[in-house]
């Protein structure tokens, strides 16, 4: 049994939430990631990302696909993206790796 | 689970399942036998070597005879034993010394042979064990195509795998013991993809992870360098321990004699049977020489026991060290163990075994889920058309996944008989040979004959594997287990066992020719 048509979606959704899984997902995966490691130790959460960040971009993939719009898992993931990118500009400013 | 997400969910997976599915067997079924890489270099060039880590041949007379034809002084040389094999791997860094001869202003990478000190190339040295070894992340495949597909085939193993684990998530207890290989056709290959994947799922998950670390890691590791160290990238290797630190030449020649082998015997005595398996020169022969040695605690002793040591030359006295035994830290942990889990080996034969063993049960869930896909869709409400596309499709990629069994151990046949094959033999027999096959069973369109075939001649030539080796070296089974030379039983015993098995399996088919039909 293929699964039920009437819950995939098509065309323009459908390209929407597999960029937004692949692309999107990697943007949050990086991000969060880099915001982290300014937080806590960053040689750790460096050494540690070299396996959560392939676990946690799947799981964003999977997110993306269960979503209902794909335009707004998109904006949602920007807009996580650019949290953790302000973090990130923060830590920079005040706890900078290289001095 | 919601009626929605859960044909989400099984949308996605068969998606994801299908594209990666021949390129995934391919990786798995080479990735099996590339456990016993080693093993097979060594039964193939009759090589008996010690099943260690430690570089146990002399290795002043390696440096010995590197000097007599290389321009040494100055430059940093590493001795690194990659493989348990004879040869031991050595990189020359290109001379600082302005005054060098022109050969060493350019860095060198070649082979010595620890027993007769030989000097060769890579190409001298290939094999088909180094073969099936870059098979298995499609080093073939011009860098970086391959290595990036085979990475990207990684992560969505692991697309795959997540997905699977949450549509079979209410069944995983239910089912675990269902088997109805009598019932519809449909029922059992759902059955054994589902059981077979629960049990190689900690596996599978396993090898997904680091396997998409090894091969698409520079998409992690890029913006890490690029935003939080201002694309300073040896800076960054530096903070994960990847890099050797640097030693500045005194230019003044050493006058003492420096002996590595000697600085190996006291940090294996500081270090009970520490295991080095790389010892790195700085600046050869200059006042400021220094020794690194690095290497690990057997695994029967710790399975984390990674150190490190800095001699300087001219006192002999130790400037850094990092103990094996007490200083492990979080970071040098993970770095040990991603490659641990992956490689298997730390645990002996059995293990290797058994992961060879858990590598053809993955195989056969891929080829069980492309199965599904087909069976599902041989159905009256879909288009005649359609449904004979389909099948094509699966006559196709059984066809290429199948016929690697066969040509597998055609090859291992071929260059035991006409050792020492040469690169481009390896490449012409096992890569034609397999076209070959495929091209054979995609013409007869059968699949009940594809899989039968493979297995029959698959079989029937991993029996001959450790005749041949018999009769081409003497080396027959009983003897190298009585002599102790363990790659050659290690090969011969792998090939019997999976002979047998194909064999039993062929019976099996046989047995029940009614069900064969349906198929």
């Amino acid at each position: 049994m293929p699964a039920n048509k009437k819950y995939l979606s098509s065309n323009w959704q459908r390209f929407a939430k597999i960029t937004a899984g692949i692309v999107g997902g990697y943007f949050v995966t990086i991000s969060s990631h880099i915001a982290l490691a300014y937080l806590v130790d960053h040689t750790a959460i460096l050494i540690t990302a070299t396996f959560t960040e392939f676990i946690l971009w799947v799981v964003l993939m999977i997110v993306a696909f269960l979503a209902k719009n794909g335009w707004r898992i998109w904006a949602i993931y920007l807009l996580i993206t650019f949290l953790f990118s302000f973090l990130v500009y923060m830590g920079k400013l005040y706890n900078p790796i290289l001095f | 689970m919601k009626n929605r997400t859960y044909n989400i969910l099984f949308h996605t997976h068969t998606v994801s399942g299908i594209v990666i599915s021949v390129a995934l067997y391919v990786i798995f079924f080479a990735g099996s036998f590339s456990f016993f890489r080693d093993e097979i270099v060594n039964w193939e060039r009759n090589d008996i070597v010690e099943t260690t880590d430690h570089m146990q041949f002399n290795v002043d007379a390696v440096l010995d005879t590197i000097a007599k034809t290389h321009y040494l002084y100055g430059r940093d040389i590493e001795l690194k034993k990659y493989y348990r094999e004879q040869q031991v791997a050595v990189s020359i860094t290109a001379s600082k010394d302005s005054l060098a001869p022109e050969e060493a202003k350019a860095p060198q990478f070649f082979y010595i042979n620890t027993e007769n000190f030989e000097e060769h190339s890579y190409l001298d040295v290939y094999s088909l064990g180094e073969f099936l070894y870059r098979l298995h992340f499609f080093a073939q495949i011009p860098y970086p195509v391959g290595y990036y597909l085979s990475g990207f085939v990684a992560l969505f193993f692991l697309f795959a795998i997540i997905t699977g684990v949450l549509v079979h998530w209410k069944k995983i207890i239910a089912n675990f013991y269902v088997f109805r290989p009598l019932e519809k056709l449909k029922t059992m290959w759902t059955d054994a993809h589902t059981t077979l994947g629960m049990l190689g799922l900690p596996f599978q998950f396993v090898y997904a992870v680091t396997g998409a670390f090894f091969m698409i890691k520079l998409l992690l590791v890029a913006p890490n360098v690029l935003i939080m160290y201002d694309g300073d990238q040896a800076k960054f290797y530096e903070d994960l321990g990847y890099a050797h630190p640097s030693f500045e030449p005194a230019h003044k020649k050493l006058q003492s004699d420096v002996s590595v082998a000697a600085y190996m015997v006291e940090t294996q005595e500081k270090w009970s049977d520490f295991e080095i398996f790389e010892s790195h020169i700085f600046n050869f022969g200059d006042e400021n020489m220094h020794v690194l040695l690095s290497g690990h605690l057997p695994y029967s002793d710790s399975f984390n026991g990674v150190g490190e040591v800095i001699y300087k030359a001219n006192t002999g006295k130790i400037v850094s060290e990092k103990n094996p035994i007490t200083e492990q830290t979080y970071v040098s942990a993970v770095k040990n163990v991603l490659y641990r889990i992956h490689y298997g080996d730390y645990g002996g034969l059995a293990l290797k075994l058994l992961s060879l063993l858990l590598g053809f049960v993955t195989c056969f869930v891929i080829i069980s889920g492309v199965m599904i896909w087909l069976v599902a869709r041989d159905k009256k409400n879909i288009p005649e058309k359609k449904r004979r596309f389909n099948e094509r499709v699966v006559q196709i990629y059984l066809a290429i996944c199948l016929s690697m069994f066969p040509i597998t151990a055609l090859s291992f046949i071929a260059v035991k008989v006409l050792a020492p094959a040469s690169q481009s033999f390896v490449y012409t027999f096992y890569l034609v040979g397999w076209l070959l096959l495929a091209l054979l069973f995609i013409y007869k369109k059968d699949n009940a004959f594809t899989s039968k075939m493979s297995l029959l001649l698959g079989s029937i030539f991993g029996l001959l594997v450790p005749i041949c080796n018999g009769v081409v070296t003497g080396n027959w089974l009983f003897m190298s287990i009585k002599n102790g030379d363990s790659s050659s039983y290690t090969v011969d015993l792998m090939w019997l066992l999976i002979a047998v098995f194909g064999f039993l399996v062929v019976y099996k088919i046989d047995k029940n020719p009614e069900k064969r039909k349906r198929n």
